[in-house]
C-alpha cells in the first residue's frame, strides 16, 4: 500500500525542485505547493508512474492579503492506493494563469472553466475557455475573488457601494440613479468568444441537420440545463451542453456565513441527497478541528445517510422509468410510495422531510426517537422484499431490456478517464467506492459489498442502484443491531471561530463521490468551501456519451445518471 | 302520434332515398353524440383505472368522491382557453388538422355497429351505414387520422411536431398493412366483410379461431391508438406532445377527444371482429332483453379497454426503430400465417 510519505518522496526524486513545499496530513492526504512551471510534469508524473488516475477537480482560491491566486488540483486513484494529493499552485493576483491540465485529464476541462470564470484565473492551453455557469454577459466580473462587490448594473454599468448596517456586515447594493442611459454607452469591455448559440451553428453541416433544444424547459430534465442535439432525422451528431440555469452561488454564500450557518446550505446543493452533503460539510470542518465524534453520533449518521442513499435511489430509479415509459408507468408510483416510508423515517429523527440540517461538528443534532429501532427494522423488511420484487419485474420485462440493454455503455476505461464516478462508474464493473477506499465514521467496521455491473449500460445502472439499496439495507441493520448508548454530541467545545487549515473530506453520495475542501483563516467564517458535486462530473460525460444515439435514447442515457442539475450549480 | 307515424311511413314507401338520406343524418347526428359523451366517461374512466393500477385516487375533488363533474370542469377549460396559432404556421392547414382528424372518427363512427335491439327474437343492429363492406371502409378510414397527425405536425413549424409526425406516419405504415391483413383474415372465415355479419357469424367468438390474428390486431390497434408502449408519435418525454406541441384551446381538445374516441371505436371494432361482437344470452328480463345484446357489447368493450389502460400503466415506450422493426419484421409476416390459416381452415366455418 502506498502512503502519502511514498508519494511524496517518489515525486521529489523523480522531479527534483518541482515540490516547493509539502505537508504530510496523514497517510491518505498530501498536501504539496508545486513549482507553476512543473505542474504539468508532475501530474503526469503521477499519473502515469504513481496511478493517479482518478482526477477529483480543481478549487482556486483568492488570497487577497498575500495579493496571490492558488489553484489547488485534487487527485485520487481508483483503487491502486487511497492518496489523495491536493498539488498547490500559485499565481500573482495581477493576470493570474496556470497551465491547464486538460492534455492529461479529459475532465480537467469543466473545471477549469468554472475556475476561469469565477475567479479569472486564466489557463493555458484549455482548449476553449468559454463560460459554463455564467451567463455570458457576467463573465469578466469574476464574483468569487474577495473583492467583489457586486456585478455592475447591466444597463448602467454602475458598480454597487458600501452600504454600512447595523448588525457589523457590510451590504453592497448599487445606488439608484436618475441618470438617462443612451443605448450602447455602457462600456462593455468582455473576453471575446463565441457564444453557444455561434458554436452550435458552426457545427450544422446540411440542410437536413437541426438544432432541436432538450433543455432548460423540456420534460425530460430532472432540473434546469441546457441539452442542444444536432439531430439529423431520429440520430443525433453533437450534444451540447450548458449550466447555470440554476446556478445559487453557494459556495460564495458560505464565505459569508458562519460555520455553523454553511449547514443550511449544503442541504440545498441537492436536497435529495441532503445528509450526504451535511456530512461532507461537517467532515471537513471536523478535520481541521481535529474532533473525535462519539461513536452513537457515528452510528446514527450512518444509519440516517444510507436511509437517505435508499430514498434517493428509489426517486432516481422511479423518475428515470417515467422518461421512458410516461408518467401512467405503474412501478414510478410504488417507488414513491415505499420512497414515502423511508422519508417519514427519516423525518422522525430529523423533523424535516428532505432539508435535514441534522449532522454536526462533532455529533449530530439530537438522538434517535423511542421506537425507532423496531420501526426502522419493520421497514427495512417490507423494502427489501419491495426492491427483489422490483428487480424480477425488471429481469422479465421484454421492453425494459430491449430499452435499457447496450445503450449508452461506457467503457471502464473511459469511466476513468472521463472521471464518472458513483453507480455509473461501478455499473461499468469499477468497484470504487468512497466507503471502501477513503472510509469515514465506521464503514472500516460494517461489512457490506460494492454493487457492480458488467456491461456498463442504462440497465447496469439501475442494477447497481437496486443491488446498492440492498447492501444498505444491510448496513442499517447492523448498525442497529450494535448502537452503543451514549453522548450524541462531541464534549469538546466547538470554537466559534474556527483554527486557520484547510482539510479535503470524502462522502459517497448516493449519485457518486462528493468531496469538499474546505479552508478556514482563522475566522468566524469559512475562507473558501470547495464543493466536488458528484453530478457535475457524471454531467460533463453526457455529450460524448449521446453522439451517434437516437432521440429516445438521449432520454434514457440522461436519466440513467440519475441527475441533480441542481447539485452541479451549487 | 299516430298520424306523424303514418306520415312518415308513407313518406318512407313514396320516396325511399329521400327517406334513407334523412336516417342517415339523424344517426350520424346521434352516434356523433354517443360517441363523443362516451369518449368523455372513457376519458374519466381511463383516469381513474390509471389511479388504481397506482394505487392513487385519480380525480375525486369535482363531483364528489368519484369526480364524474372532473370531465365538464375539463371541457370548459379547455373551450374558454386562448386559441393560440404560432405565428410562422401554414394557418389553414393547422386551422383544419383537428377538424380532419376528428371527421376521420366520425367517418370510422358511422360504419360501426353499436350493438343491436332484440325484438321479437330477432337482432336489429344499431349500426348508420350498414354496408356490405363496412370492414374494409373502416380499415380506409381509419388511415384518414393518419392524415390528421400529419398535418398537425407539419402545420405547426416546430421541430418536435414535425418529428412526431414523421414517427406516425412511419408507425401507421408499418401496422395499417397487418392490421388490415387480420381484418381480411376475419372476413374470410366469416365470408363476408359486413361488420353486422362479421359479428353475428361467429359460432365460435374469433378469437378462438385465430388467437395470432387477434394478438396482432390488439397489437396493431394499440399502435394505431398511439398509446404507450407505442405513443412515439406525442412521446413528452422526448419531443414534448409531438404533432400537438403548439396546439391550444378546443383545438388540442378535439385532437385530444379523437384520440379517446379512437379508443372507444377500436375497443368496439375489436370487439365485433375477434369477441362475438353483441353475442351472448339473452337475460330473460322484460326490459333488459332488448337491451341485452347492448349490455353484452358494452360488457366487453369495457374490458377490452380496461386492459389497454393496463397495457398503459405496465409497459415502457418502445424506440421508433425498434417499433418499425417490429411491424415489418414480425407482425406483417406473422399477419400473413394467420391469413394462411384462416384460407385453410375457413371453409369449417361456412
Amino acid at each position: 500500500m502506498t502512503t502519502a510519505n511514498e508519494v511524496l518522496s517518489s515525486i521529489q526524486s523523480a522531479l527534483p525542485g518541482a515540490v516547493l513545499d509539502s505537508r504530510v496530513e496523514s497517510e491518505r492526504r498530501l498536501w504539496a505547493t508545486i513549482d507553476p512551471r512543473k505542474i504539468v510534469d508532475v501530474c503526469k508524473y503521477m499519473r502515469d508512474k504513481l496511478s493517479f488516475d482518478h482526477y477529483s477537480g480543481t478549487a482556486g482560491l483568492d488570497w487577497i492579503a498575500k495579493n496571490e491566486m492558488e489553484v489547488v488540483e485534487i487527485m485520487a486513484s481508483h483503487g491502486a492506493h487511497q492518496v489523495v494529493a491536493m498539488l498547490k499552485v500559485r499565481t500573482p493576483r495581477e493576470n493570474p494563469s496556470v497551465k491547464s491540465l486538460t492534455g492529461l485529464f479529459w475532465n480537467a476541462n469543466w473545471y477549469e472553466r468554472e475556475a476561469w470564470e469565477m475567479l479569472g484565473i486564466k489557463f493555458e492551453g484549455h482548449p476553449g475557455l468559454y463560460p459554463l455557469l455564467l451567463p455570458d454577459e457576467l463573465v469578466g466580473s469574476w464574483p468569487w475573488r474577495k473583492d467583489f462587490k457586486g456585478y455592475p448594473d447591466l444597463t448602467t454599468g454602475q458598480r454597487a457601494v458600501e452600504i454600512p448596517t447595523s448588525d457589523g456586515y457590510t451590504r453592497y447594493m448599487i445606488p439608484p440613479t436618475t441618470m438617462e442611459i443612451e443605448a450602447g454607452t455602457v462600456p462593455t469591455e468582455r473576453p471575446k468568444y463565441p457564444s453557444l448559440r455561434e458554436r452550435e451553428e458552426m457545427e450544422l453541416k446540411s440542410d437536413s441537420e437541426m438544432i432541436m433544444h432538450m433543455g432548460p424547459q423540456h420534460a425530460m430534465v430532472p432540473g434546469p440545463f441546457l441539452l442542444d442535439v444536432l439531430v439529423e432525422g431520429e440520430t443525433v451528431k453533437k450534444a451540447f451542453l450548458d449550466l447555470g440555469y440554476i446556478h445559487k452561488g453557494i459556495e460564495k454564500i458560505m464565505e459569508n456565513r458562519t460555520w455553523l450557518q454553511g449547514i443550511t446550505y449544503t442541504d440545498r446543493m441537492c436536497y435529495v441527497a441532503s445528509l450526504s452533503n451535511n456530512e461532507c460539510y461537517c467532515g471537513a470542518v471536523e478535520k481541521i478541528l481535529g474532533l473525535e465524534v462519539p461513536e452513537r453520533a457515528q452510528y446514527i449518521r450512518v444509519i440516517l445517510e444510507e436511509l437517505s442513499r435508499i430514498q434517493s435511489h428509489l426517486i432516481g430509479t422511479g423518475e428515470f422509468l417515467t422518461l421512458i415509459a410516461g408518467v401512467g408507468y405503474a412501478p414510478w408510483q410504488y417507488m414513491i410510495i415505499d420512497r414515502e416510508r423511508i422519508i417519514s423515517l427519516i423525518e422522525s429523527v430529523t423533523g424535516a422531510r428532505l432539508t435535514h440540517t441534522f449532522v454536526r461538528f462533532g455529533g449530530v443534532r439530537n438522538d434517535l426517537p423511542e421506537g425507532f429501532s423496531e420501526k426502522c427494522r419493520s421497514t427495512l423488511k417490507y423494502m427489501e422484499s419491495e426492491i427483489n420484487e422490483f428487480i424480477e419485474l425488471f429481469e422479465q420485462d421484454p421492453i425494459y431490456h430491449l430499452r435499457m440493454d447496450n445503450v449508452g455503455i461506457i467503457t471502464p476505461d473511459d469511466a476513468k478517464r472521463m472521471g464518472v464516478s458513483g453507480p455509473p462508474l461501478r455499473a461499468t464493473g469499477v468497484a470504487y467506492d468512497i466507503r471502501k477506499e477513503d472510509p469515514i465514521l465506521l464503514y472500516p467496521d460494517l461489512d457490506f459489498k460494492v454493487a457492480v455491473g458488467t456491461r456498463g449500460d442504462c440497465a447496469d445502472r439501475i442494477d447497481v442502484r437496486l443491488k446498492e439499496m440492498l447492501e444498505s439495507i444491510h448496513i442499517i441493520e447492523q448498525c442497529l443491531d450494535r448502537i452503543p448508548a451514549g453522548p450524541i454530541k462531541t464534549e469538546a467545545k466547538i470554537p466559534k471561530k474556527i483554527p486557520a487549515g484547510e482539510a479535503y473530506y470524502r462522502v459517497e453520495d448516493p449519485r457518486g463521490e462528493m468531496g469538499m475542501y474546505v479552508v478556514s483563516d482563522g475566522g468566524d467564517k469559512p475562507y473558501r468551501v470547495k464543493v466536488r458535486g458528484p453530478f457535475y462530473a457524471t454531467f460533463q460525460t453526457l455529450p460524448p456519451l449521446l453522439e451517434g444515439v437516437f432521440i429516445a435514447d438521449v432520454v434514457a442515457i440522461a436519466g440513467s445518471m440519475d441527475g441533480c442539475p441542481s447539485e452541479a450549480d451549487r | 302520434m299516430v298520424g306523424i307515424i303514418e306520415s312518415i311511413s308513407s313518406f318512407a314507401s313514396t320516396e325511399p332515398a329521400a327517406f334513407a338520406f334523412i336516417i342517415s343524418i339523424i344517426g350520424v347526428a346521434i352516434i356523433a353524440g354517443v360517441v363523443n359523451v362516451g369518449a368523455m366517461l372513457v376519458i374519466w374512466a381511463e383516469r381513474k383505472v390509471l389511479g388504481d393500477f397506482a394505487a392513487r385516487y385519480g380525480p375525486n375533488r369535482v363531483g364528489g368522491r368519484w369526480g364524474v363533474l372532473q370531465l365538464g370542469a375539463d371541457a370548459i377549460k379547455l373551450f374558454t382557453k386562448e386559441d393560440t396559432i404560432p405565428y410562422s404556421a401554414d394557418k389553414a392547414v393547422y386551422v383544419w388538422a383537428p377538424i380532419v382528424a376528428s371527421m376521420a372518427t366520425m367517418l370510422v363512427a358511422a360504419a360501426i355497429p353499436f350493438g343491436a335491439l332484440h325484438i321479437n327474437g330477432r337482432n336489429y343492429p344499431l349500426v348508420v351505414a350498414n354496408m356490405d363492406i363496412s370492414a374494409l371502409y373502416v380499415e380506409a378510414a381509419l388511415s384518414i387520422m393518419a392524415i390528421g397527425v400529419f398535418m398537425a405536425g407539419y402545420s405547426s413549424n416546430n421541430k418536435y411536431s414535425m418529428l412526431g409526425a414523421f414517427r406516425g406516419i412511419a408507425r401507421m405504415i408499418a401496422y395499417e398493412v397487418p392490421m388490415g391483413v387480420c381484418v381480411i383474415s376475419v372476413a374470410i372465415m366469416a365470408h363476408s366483410l359486413n361488420l353486422v355479419e362479421i359479428a353475428e357469424g361467429q359460432t365460435l367468438w374469433y378469437i378462438f379461431a385465430q388467437p395470432l390474428g387477434f394478438l396482432i390486431f390488439f397489437i396493431a390497434l394499440i399502435t394505431d391508438l398511439g398509446r404507450i408502449p407505442f405513443d412515439q408519435s406525442e412521446a413528452e418525454e422526448e419531443i414534448i406532445s409531438g404533432y400537438n406541441t403548439e396546439y391550444s384551446g378546443i383545438r388540442w381538445g378535439l385532437l385530444y377527444f379523437q384520440e379517446y374516441n379512437n379508443m372507444l371505436l377500436g375497443s368496439i371494432l375489436l370487439t365485433v371482429l375477434f369477441l362475438g361482437g353483441w353475442q351472448g344470452p339473452i337475460i330473460p328480463i322484460p326490459v333488459l332483453d332488448i337491451v341485452s345484446p347492448l349490455i353484452w357489447l358494452l360488457l366487453k368493450v369495457i374490458i377490452v379497454m380496461w386492459s389497454l389502460v393496463w397495457v398503459r400503466s405496465a409497459l415502457l415506450r418502445l424506440r421508433i426503430d425498434q417499433v418499425t422493426d417490429l411491424g415489418w419484421k414480425w407482425m406483417l409476416p406473422l399477419s400473413i400465417v394467420n391469413l394462411l390459416w384462416a384460407v385453410a381452415i375457413g371453409s369449417y366455418f361456412a
